[in-house]
């Protein structure tokens, strides 16, 4: 297994309380297989993927318990100098959302793409140019040669994003975390960005973590989905269960909720209400206050119901 | 009762001519929704600013119930200046937060009629209640509301001098999947009940055929598509319009998206391509694509496409 995720929490200490922005999550990524983490604003999925990194708010954020391992080894003991020097940008890279604020607008794109390649001592000198070069081909950027000396404004958003994912993947990392990489991309160049992580998938073996609102992104993407919903991930299965047999009532609702493309429904089924605050959290199921089949018991934490085949959902309606 | 005819807005810049609309023609019936459709830089925004007389056309007319809105006389400005509401896509941008959302929702009704405080605040719980809010958000600052109940406030600011036409330009794209739709039956539910007219622009193709009755697909300022809803989503003739449906990710995953349908990056509107802007990407470009730009050609009674390929399909 490439990634092992156990009962993570990472806590953010504001003036206003302990915000629980990740409260006990447990995951795994293989080799080759992409993850979707899949949830709201606000529901933890990008502090989820910074907290692998260990890339975490100054002063606030903390790491409260559980482990990280890659490989087997737990990230969360290591000191940060060997997250800089043999983790980050080296076993694993991560791609944001925005390609205009993640690139430096004054150095050139070459500079930017092969920055990381010197600083993990991938190539020096004479290779690295060519190195550089390669990286950009397997991106598909055009003419590559001629575009080293440009910069990042000089590149549309669809080529910014490949520039991105250039200077990710240089390293040849173990596992790339994909917050919304196409979020800010028009639908024509979404679809060119997925097919191209999908061939770089395909290609290096690498495992991704695809944080993302967008339920068709996450379908046509990835192997495995785990829901997430206020902090907490609430369901977990192949992309296919999630779909089309969907256990989680929030899963449920947030399927019934989108509008969808050759459908007749004239109505959209609506979620009533909002997601909890996560200083201090209801102490039973988080979603319970919105949900159709509350029952008493949910007052209390609800227990992960093995479904079988790598599908499991938190609820106490499974649980009988 | 909103025309646009032959609509083109220039903008002269320092690189040169921006053209970002050209030549767009589209009616909206009453009571129907008209969802503008296309990429960002297409011109969809800039359309709907023309509409609300925040800029003003290079050339052409856009008429509301057969009146030109670029030579109405006074008294029927400020009517039409009513009479068409707007919610926009940020409800945190588009809220003052330094107004309460009582005054937030007053001002557009005092911009036209001076009524009592009586009249005046009855008027602003009607609307909050229409919204699904309680009257007491009056008191209250923006701030202390969620995005989705921001934009209610949104909605309500707009319908409180009783509109008739309504923009809504990306009205739930900054909402989560969970509010949006929340939102998207409460803006039918008030359509329905106060007969209003949607000019919707949106960039999401299942929420458009969802939400609208009709849509002018756009590409490059110029219309590739316009249609009913219905038929332009089950047989879409335009290669443009093609491309943006086959490249839409579906909740399946079983369906397979096409990377083919366009290839390539859209032009920038300082420079459009040669005859059909959107050859340089069309799978099924041919001789006269490069240069002449293709008329709109009319497939049914309401249906036009502008594409070379149809001049031979049709009879």
């Amino acid at each position: 297994m490439l990634l092992q995720v156990d009962q993570l929490r990472m806590y953010l200490h504001l003036r206003r309380g302990v915000l629980r922005a990740v409260d006990g999550i447990s995951l795994h990524v293989n080799e080759a297989e992409t993850l979707g983490l899949v949830g709201e604003s606000g529901s933890g999925k990008t502090m989820t993927g910074l907290a692998m990194l260990r890339l975490l708010p100054r002063d606030a954020g903390r790491i409260e318990s559980g482990s990280i391992a890659l490989d087997g080894r737990d990230l969360t003991t290591l000191t940060e100098t060997e997250m800089v020097r043999e983790i980050r940008g080296r076993r694993i890279a991560m791609i944001m959302q925005d390609p205009m604020t993640s690139l430096n607008p004054v150095f050139s794109v070459g500079d930017q793409v092969g920055a990381p390649l010197r600083y993990h001592d991938i190539a020096r000198g004479a290779v690295l140019r060519s190195s550089v070069i390669d990286v950009l081909r397997r991106v598909r950027l055009p003419s590559p040669e001629q575009r080293l000396g440009d910069y990042p404004h000089q590149f549309s958003g669809g080529q910014r994003q490949r520039i991105v994912t250039a200077m990710a993947i240089g390293c040849t990392p173990r596992l790339l975390i994909a917050d919304e990489p196409t979020t800010a991309l028009d639908v024509t160049i979404q679809v060119q960005i997925i097919a191209l992580l999908k061939r770089i998938q395909q290609d290096a073996g690498l495992g991704i973590v695809l944080i993302t609102h967008d339920l068709g992104v996450a379908a046509s993407l990835c192997h495995r989905i785990a829901v997430m919903y206020a902090g907490q991930i609430v369901e977990t299965a192949p992309v296919r269960a999630i779909y089309r047999s969907p256990a989680h009532p929030y899963t449920q609702a947030l399927l019934a909720a989108i509008p969808r493309l050759h459908a007749t429904a004239k109505r959209l089924t609506a979620i009533p209400g909002q997601p909890p605050s996560l200083i201090d959290p209801p102490a039973g199921c988080r979603f319970a206050a919105r949900c159709p089949h509350r029952m008493a018991r949910c007052t209390e934490p609800p227990p992960m119901v093995d479904l079988g085949d790598g599908h499991s959902a938190a609820c106490w309606k499974l649980a009988a | 009762m909103l025309e646009v005819d032959a609509v083109t807005k220039h903008y002269r810049t320092r690189r040169g001519t921006v053209r970002a609309v050209e030549g767009v023609s589209f009616t909206v019936p009453k009571r129907g929704t008209l969802a503008l459709v296309g990429e960002s830089g297409c011109g969809k925004t800039t359309i709907a600013k023309m509409v609300l007389l925040l800029e003003i056309p290079t050339a052409g007319v856009i008429r509301f119930e057969g009146q030109d809105i670029a030579t109405m006389a006074r008294p029927a400005l400020r009517s039409y200046r009513r009479r068409v509401q707007a919610v926009f896509q940020d409800p945190y941008a588009s809220l003052n937060p330094r107004l309460r959302v009582g005054r937030i929702i007053a001002e557009p009704i005092l911009a036209h009629e001076r009524p009592g405080r009586t009249a005046l605040d009855k008027r602003i719980a009607e609307v909050l209640d229409i919204v699904g809010l309680p009257a007491a958000a009056a008191r209250l600052y923006p701030h202390e509301f969620s995005g989705g109940q921001r934009q209610r406030i949104a909605i309500a600011r707009a319908l409180a001098p009783r509109p008739e036409l309504m923009v809504l330009d990306e009205p739930v794209s900054a909402l989560d999947v969970s509010i949006r739709a929340q939102v998207l039956n409460l803006l039918q539910d008030i359509q329905a009940e106060y007969g209003l007219t949607y000019l919707i622009i949106a960039h999401d193709l299942a929420l458009v055929q969802h939400f609208s009755s009709a849509v002018a697909v756009i590409y490059l300022g110029r219309v590739a598509e316009a249609g009913p809803t219905g038929p332009v989503f089950a047989d879409p003739r335009h290669p443009y319009t093609q491309a943006l449906l086959a490249a839409v990710p579906l909740p399946d995953p079983d369906h397979v998206l096409s990377e083919a349908a366009a290839a390539g990056e859209i032009a920038s509107a300082l420079n459009p391509p040669s005859g059909c802007s959107f050859h340089p990407r069309c799978p099924h470009a041919f001789a006269p694509c490069s240069v002449d730009v293709p008329p709109p050609y009319r497939l049914a009674a309401d249906h036009v496409a502008a594409c070379h390929l149809l001049k031979e399909a049709l009879p």
